[in-house]
């Protein structure tokens, strides 16, 4: 009895530690700094592409969108000469009804975890969006058909299948957390933390991993590859920074997720964003978003542009 | 960003404490006024009190005046008929004096004077009254008066205050010879109380005769019983004339106190008053309205719930439950940070195990998702569309339901008949998030969902079957306001989830 409630903390020492609440984020963040007509920008994944195409942040190419029923059997035709691309949900949220093609040939689809479907398992599958199985809500909803991405080498050695991304966390236009999400085996390749991928959090000044996470628990190594989490360094770490502190011009929303993968080729490339990010990411960093967002507000400059705002984070002197 | 907070908080707390003040004082005004009680299922007892009055004319006008009583602090009328055909009725401004007068008449007559009385246990025999006029002194010879200063002073050797004390001196078995000397040969009842009214006013204590009857389920005819009130610090305390015991005697019903006769016939002769009492049993609540038209409040009971058809009453009591289910479930997910299936799908369930009672309905709720699940999991291998696949699930579960109660009459297992009182949409939409959680999120995920969400279900069920709150959800209902202001101080709740608690362990510093 006693040892179950020793896992507890007492809140005082959360409120210490500046850690921020479910409570606190949907009331004194999402509510003030996000205004809820701004959600369609980022809850359509096509919409989102469009205007982030607009002011130069690149992302994975579209290859095509699915909006009715009787589109469906022109899948082929959208994919074309394409041997490996995703089909998801253009409203879909943590990762759901995300279908990676790592190699389409004669008719025959390989999954990213290396099941091979049919034509009538994709088809189905892009019914299933289209009919809002994966949407917020359960409303109909658009399939998005994009190009895959090759995720960079850097990940190579600590993830499972799946694509791993970085998530930021961005305040008022300032990148002011991060993690990188890496896919497991019991996460089934996907990058999401409660379905078991492993957080890492990330210097955000750096990039460099900071403590590992999986299913809240601190972890060291790779489950599946046994790789050790603290050797990761993200590559480009001011470009992505560049484009969480874009993402916020782009949309307005004061307080939002912005999830990054790094193409092996083409260097980070966002992936979508979210408008009510989790908060685990907290645990990751072994920091509170709230002694953050309080920094913020208390000695970060307001009016500046994108790039002056990465400048100032990344020059930030933080006080130990 | 906190000072808006503190606004909003400022203004809640404020109207909180205006809801807390406001049902406060409906629930004395219900109580008070309108005789509610926190307990459910309150009885009160109901006395049927009938007078019938019968006489021979002498051929002269009639007049016949009889001591009504009147509603106050000891009882309240229901209702008071008189049966008096040719008779003019008529009542004094009090309305403790009923004059019927006639016309000469011939043959026997026969009227009634029937009331219902109701509340009278209340005061134990204890009325609040004015301070009567001291009681005048009786004309005594220099002799008698010393034959009663003695009988005062004897009296002191007995037990009690100083009415019992002289009642049971004047009870006493043998009688004390200077007693004997002093009370007439054949002592009446009526001229006992007179003589120890007599005594009480040589010590200037107010005292004067009551009426009432011991109230027993006889249809015999009764006759009054003779007791003795006296006016002792503030109250008219009543007394046993025989024994000299304070209070009113167990079912004991007062109908006249002070005054000198009950009945009064002029232009008859043999006049005869006999008495017949009958108890029935009505629910409290029932007669909330009487109460009210007694208090002079009828206009506020009118637009009360109390006053609408049963039907409707019991609708509205069913959802004067909500609101505290509500705050439940705010409470689980806000403050505790559980997550369900659906914000109000707990609910519901608990809804549900109202009416199957907990144990069956539990067995019979987890048997039908069981199944749903896996009927369920077939389906997702035909790949059907959204829609039509819930609808499926929606039939399935129908389905269930049928035959879980045709085969649970025919084994006679009641629980397998409970299940027609589940949510029919409701159930296929837990079986279906279930379903879609354990393919995407994996069977732990879903589980725990699940177990979850029947977790916050027993809870409110546990809260909302209690009879009792039930009860004081519907009879004070203003305490609804007050929940609805806790819910919105909720809505600015901002600290941690018990939950997060644990969540966030890992960050704490020590």
């Amino acid at each position: 009895m006693f040892g179950w409630f020793k896992n507890f903390s007492a809140p005082s020492a959360l409120r210490a530690a500046g850690v921020l609440g479910m409570n606190a984020r949907n009331f004194h963040v999402i509510a003030k700094y996000n205004s809820r007509k701004l959600y369609p920008l980022v809850d359509d994944k096509v919409l989102t592409k469009t205007l982030a195409n607009n002011i130069g942040i690149s992302t994975p190419k579209l290859i095509g969108k699915i909006e009715f029923q009787y589109e469906v059997k022109n899948i082929l035709d959208i994919i074309g000469d394409n041997k490996e691309f995703v089909i998801k949900p253009a409203q879909g949220s943590g990762g759901k009804g995300v279908l990676v093609i790592t190699n389409y040939q004669d008719g025959i689809f390989t999954t990213a975890s290396g099941r091979k479907i049919t034509y009538k398992e994709v088809y189905q599958h892009i019914s299933n969006i289209l009919s809002g199985l994966y949407s917020l809500g359960g409303k109909y909803d658009k399939a998005i058909v994009e190009e895959l991405v090759h995720f960079s080498d850097v990940f190579k050695d600590y993830s499972y299948q799946g694509v791993p991304d970085v998530r930021l966390i961005v305040y008022k236009g300032y990148p002011i957390m991060a993690m990188t999400r890496l896919p497991t085996k019991a996460s089934g390749g996907r990058a999401n933390l409660h379905q078991g991928a492993v957080g890492v959090g990330l210097d955000i000044q750096t990039g460099r991993a900071l403590h590992g996470v999986l299913n809240n628990m601190p972890i060291t190594h790779q489950p599946d590859t046994g790789a050790d989490l603290l050797q990761i360094q993200v590559p480009f770490w001011k470009e992505h920074l560049f484009i969480g502190a874009l993402a916020y011009d782009m949309t307005g929303l004061g307080y939002l997720g912005a999830d990054i993968v790094l193409d092996a080729r083409k260097g980070p490339m966002m992936l979508e964003l979210n408008a009510r990010p989790g908060l685990a990411i907290q645990i990751a960093n072994g920091v509170g978003l709230r002694s953050r967002i309080k920094e913020v507000d208390k000695y970060y400059p307001s009016g500046l542009s994108a790039e002056e705002r990465v400048e100032f984070v990344l020059n930030y002197k933080r006080a130990k | 960003m906190l000072r808006n907070l503190a606004s909003v908080r400022g203004i809640l707390t404020i109207l909180l404490v205006l809801a807390v003040i406001f049902a406060g004082y409906g629930i004395y005004y219900k109580i008070r006024y309108w005789g509610f009680s926190f307990t459910p299922g309150q009885n009160t007892n109901l006395w049927s009190v009938e007078a019938h009055i019968s006489f021979m004319p002498t051929g002269e006008p009639i007049k016949v005046t009889l001591t009504t009583p009147r509603s106050n602090d000891a009882f309240k009328i229901l209702e008071e008929n008189v049966i008096a055909p040719d008779y003019k009725v008529k009542r004094n401004s009090s309305g403790s004096l009923l004059t019927l007068t006639s016309a000469p008449k011939e043959g026997e007559q026969n009227l009634y004077y029937k009331i219902m009385l109701f509340d009278n246990v209340d005061t134990k025999g204890k009325v609040k009254a004015p301070q009567p006029e001291a009681p005048a002194l009786p004309v005594f010879d220099e002799q008698k008066m010393a034959a009663a200063k003695q009988i005062l002073k004897l009296a002191q050797k007995q037990d009690g205050d100083a009415v019992a004390q002289v009642i049971k001196l004047l009870n006493q078995e043998p009688l004390d010879p200077a007693v004997q000397a002093y009370l007439p040969v054949k002592c009446t009842q009526t001229q006992k109380v007179e003589i120890i009214s007599e005594l009480l006013a040589l010590k200037k204590i107010p005292s004067r005769a009551a009426r009432g009857f011991r109230l027993e389920e006889s249809k015999k005819a009764l006759t009054p019983d003779l007791m003795l009130e006296a006016y002792i610090d503030g109250t008219w305390k009543i007394y046993d004339i025989k024994t000299g015991k304070k209070g009113l005697p167990d079912n004991f019903v007062l109908f006249q106190r002070g005054g000198k006769s009950l009945i009064d016939v002029m232009g008859g002769e043999d006049s005869v008053i006999k008495f017949s009492v009958l108890k029935s049993v009505t629910s409290t609540m029932n007669l909330a309205g009487q109460r009210a038209e007694l208090a002079g409040n009828k206009s506020w009971f009118d637009y009360s719930i109390y006053n609408l058809p049963l039907a409707e009453q019991n609708t509205l009591k069913w959802l004067s439950i909500f609101p505290l289910a509500i705050l439940i479930i705010v409470l689980m997910r806000n403050v505790v940070g559980v997550q369900t299936m659906g914000t109000f799908t707990p609910m519901l369930i608990s809804m549900a195990l109202i009416k199957t009672g907990f144990g069956p309905g539990l067995i019979c709720f987890s048997f039908i998702i069981f199944i749903g699940l896996l009927i369920r999991s077939l389906f997702s291998k035909l790949n059907l569309l959204l829609v039509p696949r819930i609808s499926a699930v929606v039939i399935v579960v129908i389905l269930m339901m049928q035959a879980l109660t045709i085969f649970g009459y025919q084994l006679k297992l009641d629980i397998a008949s409970s299940a027609v009182f589940f949510p029919i949409i409701i159930t296929a939409w837990i079986i279906e998030r279930a379903s879609i959680t354990w393919e995407e999120d994996g069977p732990a995920n879903a589980g725990k969902e699940i177990i979850f969400s029947i977790l916050v279900a027993i809870i409110v069920y546990f809260v909302i079957s209690s009879e009792y709150i039930r009860h004081i959800m519907f009879a004070f209902n203003e305490l609804n306001l007050v929940i609805l202001i806790l819910v919105m101080l909720l809505g600015t709740y901002t600290g941690y989830r018990l939950l997060e608690l644990k969540r966030f362990h890992p960050l704490a510093k020590d």
